[in-house]
């Protein structure tokens, strides 16, 4: 392992492992709330059960 | 006075005008009240000072229906009862409790919440606990509760010594009520089961049944049996409508700030429905239980956000990387709808040492629990993002109506319910203070009289109850 990699914070590397890989690979993703959110009227602060997770629609942004 | 013995008890020439079958929270607490009113007093405990196998195997017996624990495992037989092995959260039941819901059948008490409040200090006396603080509504839909962890306060250890010195209670071990004997309107005396043997009748004035809420609908079937219903009259729902808090991990949060919650010691905090929210979606009470998570867990919970929603992921990870605590299990704790159908009955072909049929106890949740434990997981959820305190993920085995796990902690071993309070006969065993109906002697304690259970560990309403008990009989039997 590089000393980069040893001195950097462990969480650091969480947080890049999950979240950077995330955005890009899940993004594009079609999701099944898409259609509607992507409608102009949708509220946005609108409950919705996706996958088990109760979310504002906002959050599927 | 404590004995060992039946023999021993029998040689002092005691006369008790009240006797008293068991020693846990219920009959300890009846016989302090009692005693402190001069009345005198035997309390029958059939087991020991200390647990042992021998007197556990007499609790063995099997369930039907659905996966419940080991019978035996579930209560202690041994002086203190199951007062040995709680947890010591404590809470009463909640107003609403008392109340019927017009979508859940047989619910209702013919009590209010305002009836035991006024024996509440007492009872944070004797569990040890500061006072609680009011609920807190954090939506329409959802108030913040409070349940305190107390010292789970074993009777045996704490009231011994009282008990010992006092002039009016005389505590009998290894003394087991095998059976009431009745006439249809007294119980006439109690047949004792001592030293391996059969030990005769006992005779006092009243009989108060404090034997724990699976043994207490046993004891009565089987003396209502032996008695050609002498002893309960009216038996319609004798056994009947028994309750449990079925328990199981239901999900998992995600927190904008887990601070937002003042927890306990074990960093926990408590939620349940508003009654407005359970009118509204015809559910039972429930709580959720919200439990910090370990860290690997938390990042399994980030990452299946991500597959949903990104951003707020991103989020999580960022609150992760700043070390701020940002996840918990949720377990939630259910109240059972009523049912007639869930009872207990004596075994056809099982028995005790001293010839008394096992228990056969038939149990299985219903789909207004289901729906109460996926509507409650959604609500709390719901409220979460609306507040913006946080988000929810409901377990895939309950959004996709599968089995309930048999790994999980199954339920609260609160056994309440069949020999229920009320003014029906045919769908109640006690009335409103607690007494046999049709009996002029016979009174039952403990959360066997529960007519619905809540959401909240029993202990603290059992205690209340009892100490309601103790003095309404203090009254009756001085008059």
């Amino acid at each position: 392992m590089s000393s980069f990699i040893k001195k950097m914070h462990r969480r650091t590397i969480v947080q890049a492992l999950i979240a950077l890989p995330a955005l890009s690979l899940f993004r594009a993703l079609p999701h099944p709330s898409a259609s509607s959110s992507d409608r102009p009227d949708a509220d946005p602060h609108e409950i919705v059960e996706v996958s088990g997770w109760i979310l504002k629609r906002s959050d599927l942004a | 006075m404590i004995f060992d013995n039946y023999e021993a008890f029998r040689a002092a020439n005691f006369i008790a005008k009240v006797c008293i079958l068991g020693s846990g929270p219920a009959g300890t607490t009846v016989a302090r009240k009692l005693g402190a009113a001069g009345i005198p007093v035997v309390v029958l405990e059939a087991g020991s000072r200390e647990f042992s196998d021998e007197s556990q195997d007499f609790y063995r017996g099997t369930t039907v229906g659905d996966f419940y624990f080991d019978l035996d495992i579930t209560r202690l037989r041994y002086m203190g009862g199951s007062s040995n092995h709680w947890a010591g959260w404590c809470r009463v039941l909640d107003k609403l409790d008392f109340e019927p819901k017009a979508w859940a059948p047989d619910t209702g008490w013919p009590i209010s919440r305002a009836d035991i409040e006024p024996y509440l200090p007492e009872v944070h006396d004797i569990l040890e606990l500061p006072g609680f603080r009011p609920d807190v509504p954090i939506s329409d839909d959802i108030r913040w509760i409070q349940l305190i962890k107390s010292p789970a306060v074993r009777f045996a250890e704490k009231f011994a010594d009282e008990l010992d010195k006092s002039r009016n209670i005389a505590v009998v071990l290894n003394t087991y009520a095998t059976e009431l004997t009745g006439d249809g309107k007294k119980v006439t005396g109690a047949r004792l089961w001592s030293n391996g043997q059969d030990a005769g009748l006992f005779s006092a004035d009243y009989f108060i049944v404090c034997t724990g809420g699976l043994e207490n609908s046993r004891l009565l079937l089987w003396s209502n049996q032996r008695s050609n219903g002498g002893v309960v009259p009216n038996a319609a729902a004798l056994g009947r409508y028994w309750m449990e808090h079925p328990t199981f991990e239901g999900g998992n949060a995600i927190l904008a700030d887990y601070g937002e919650f003042e927890v306990d010691a074990v960093n926990e905090a408590f939620f349940s429905p508003s009654l407005a929210a359970m009118e509204r979606l015809q559910i039972m009470n429930f709580g959720i239980r919200l439990i910090e998570m370990p860290y690997a867990g938390i990042k399994r919970v980030i990452a299946d956000l991500a597959c949903t929603a990104p951003d707020m992921a991103e989020w999580a990870a960022y609150q992760l990387s700043q070390n701020l605590r940002c996840a918990a299990q949720l377990y939630v704790a259910w109240e059972q709808a009523p049912l007639a159908s869930n009872q207990i009955v004596l075994s056809k072909t099982d028995v005790d040492h001293a010839g008394v049929p096992r228990i056969e106890l038939h149990w299985k949740k219903s789909e207004l629990e289901r729906r109460t434990l996926r509507e409650g997981l959604k609500l709390f959820g719901t409220t979460l993002a609306q507040k913006d305190l946080g988000r929810v993920r409901i377990a895939d085995w309950i959004t996709d109506s599968g089995d309930f796990p048999t790994d999980e902690e199954t339920a609260g071993h609160h056994h309440m319910g069949g020999t229920r309070m009320g003014t029906d006969v045919t769908r109640s065993v006690v009335d409103a203070n607690c007494k046999v109906h049709g009996m002029d002697n016979l009174y039952v304690g403990g959360s066997s009289v529960f007519c619905t259970s809540g959401e909240c560990n029993p202990t603290t309403t059992i205690t209340a109850l009892a100490c309601r008990l103790g003095e309404h009989l203090s009254k009756v039997v001085a008059a």
